[in-house]
């Protein structure tokens, strides 16, 4: 990885750090998968199957995608370095994966208040100890990048998302009065959605776009002004909020910056000085057209109202994006990480990154990828339920392939320490 | 010495990693690397460092950096400098 700031041997991540998450966010996937296939079939037994399909997209699978990112590209982006990774990072899984469980159960079983206060406390606790480990680094950068800036704003972002989560979850479980609960509801999206998740996208895309795909650089006005206006306007519009002003203008003109940011993405990848066949690249264009669809819908939808199906295929949108997205950087940080720490460790028979993932196995993830948010379109649509089984199969299928891909890095990674001879050098 | 010339500015990240760490682990002590790229490779400087080899970096005005490797730690690298 190349970096101004800086990645020596011993600052870069344990391959355990990364893939623990990994692993835990297609686990994820596939229980989604699971739970999917059974609602097609009729045979989920819980009324609040939004919540828990959006929880466990944006926190199980989402948000253990991101933070494995994270401890790994923290040194390679910021050049910054969390000291002794592994324990800190097994720390905060297990909060993490246990509120996360705690906190689907909890939805499922709304009759168990309990729950919701043990599920805050865990995810609170796990992930404001994941936010304090990478800020407490990130703050003290004395010549920050626009990536760097970028991630100080997305994590503030997703600490802020936790906080209004928290008090969601204290007032569906009775110990708050939630007298503020749909103004809360509204911003901790509005932070989770365009602060977290699409504001990291945006800032790590200012590097890794340019650097793995090698583009020209995002225009400078571009990289230096547009996290911190999005994170600007996200604090306005929870101001205009809580003060009760209409906050459809500012909604616009967010959706407004993020369009202007894909076109200029997709422009950039057209500019590719090398263009091979690879599928990660697809993945990124994919991803940043559906960001556009997803917010030329909520853009109309802030001045005329749209039909359900719309809505329902806006959602479909921004889910594909941050998917897409997600895998085409897991599909980047897994074979090299594999690759660069076997290679480091001296051993002559590391395999190379081709050998880890090949781009074919990226190729078919790419094709059930789109043939699941096609199925799940038309299911929209047409409302045929064979649609809708077919969606839930290929989300399975998805997360599935990841898993194996996975398994098949790390089993690698094993075999070549315990069979293969060290070169020293 | 003999130059090994290694253009990596429109390579796609990592390969330019990859074949220039190829090119240490098989280096002689007459061979040096002479490696362009767009970026300082941080990376690559750190592990050069760890195995003892001798290292010069020198960014031109064109913001080209010029990277250049050696086992031997007996020449000066800058005068190999091609700018």
């Amino acid at each position: 990885m190349f970096s101004q700031g800086g990645l020596s041997l011993e600052q870069a991540p344990p391959i355990s750090v990364v893939f623990r998450f990994f692993v835990t966010a297609s686990i994820f996937g596939i229980l989604l998968g699971l739970f999917l296939v059974a609602d097609s079939f009729g045979l989920s037994l819980t009324l609040n199957k939004s919540v828990i399909i959006t929880h466990t997209l944006a926190l199980g699978i989402m948000a253990s995608f991101m933070l494995g990112s994270l401890f790994q590209m923290l040194p390679v982006i910021a050049g910054v370095v969390i000291k002794m990774p592994t324990k800190k990072a097994m720390v905060v899984h297990i909060l993490f994966v246990v509120g996360v469980i705690i906190q689907l159960y909890a939805f499922a079983y709304t009759s168990t208040p309990l729950l919701y206060f043990l599920a805050s406390a865990y995810l609170g606790v796990g992930l404001f100890y994941a936010l304090f480990l990478m800020l407490k680094e990130l703050i003290q950068i004395k010549d920050h990048s626009s990536s760097s800036k970028g991630m100080i704003l997305s994590l503030s972002s997703f600490g802020l998302a936790i906080l209004f989560g928290i008090y969601l979850l204290w007032s569906l479980g009775g110990y708050l009065d939630g007298s503020l609960f749909l103004q809360i509801k509204e911003l901790h999206y509005s932070f989770a959605l365009f602060g977290w998740l699409s504001l990291l996208i945006v800032s790590v895309s200012f590097q890794v776009v340019e650097m793995f795909y090698v583009t020209p650089k995002y225009p400078i006005w571009m990289s230096k002004y547009l996290t911190i206006s999005i994170f600007s306007i996200l604090i306005i519009k929870s101001i205009a909020i809580f003060m009760g002003f209409p906050s459809q203008f500012i909604t616009a003109l967010l959706t407004i910056l993020f369009i202007i940011y894909g076109v200029i993405t997709i422009h950039r990848l057209s500019l590719r000085k090398r263009p091979t066949s690879d599928a990660t690249v697809w993945l990124w264009r994919l991803g940043i057209g559906l960001l556009i669809c997803s917010m030329l819908i909520t853009l109309v939808s802030t001045f005329i109202n749209i039909p359900m199906e719309v809505e329902m295929l806006n959602y479909l949108f921004f889910i594909g994006f941050a998917l897409s997205i997600v895998f085409a950087m897991t599909y980047k940080i897994v074979p090299f990480l594999t690759w660069f720490h076997l290679s480091n460790q001296g051993y002559i028979e590391a395999p190379m990154m081709h050998d880890i993932v090949h781009p074919k196995t990226v190729k078919k993830h790419f094709y059930i990828h789109v043939a699941m948010l096609v199925s799940l379109a038309l299911f929209i649509i047409l409302d045929y339920k064979i649609l809708n089984i077919l969606g839930a199969i290929l989300v399975l299928a998805s997360f599935g392939w990841l898993l194996y891909n996975l398994i098949y890095a790390i089993k690698k990674y094993n075999y070549t320490q315990k069979y293969t001879e060290k070169f020293e050098w | 010495m003999e130059k090994i010339f290694l253009d990596t500015r429109e390579m796609e990240h990592p390969e330019p990693l990859q074949l220039s760490l190829s090119h240490l682990k098989t280096m002689t002590e007459t061979q040096y690397l002479y490696m362009l790229n767009v970026r300082k490779p941080i990376p690559l400087l750190e592990i050069a460092k760890e195995r003892n080899f001798l290292s010069f970096s020198h960014q031109d005005a064109n913001q080209i950096w010029h990277i250049l490797i050696s086992k031997n730690r007996q020449i000066s690298l800058e005068e190999l400098l091609d700018v």
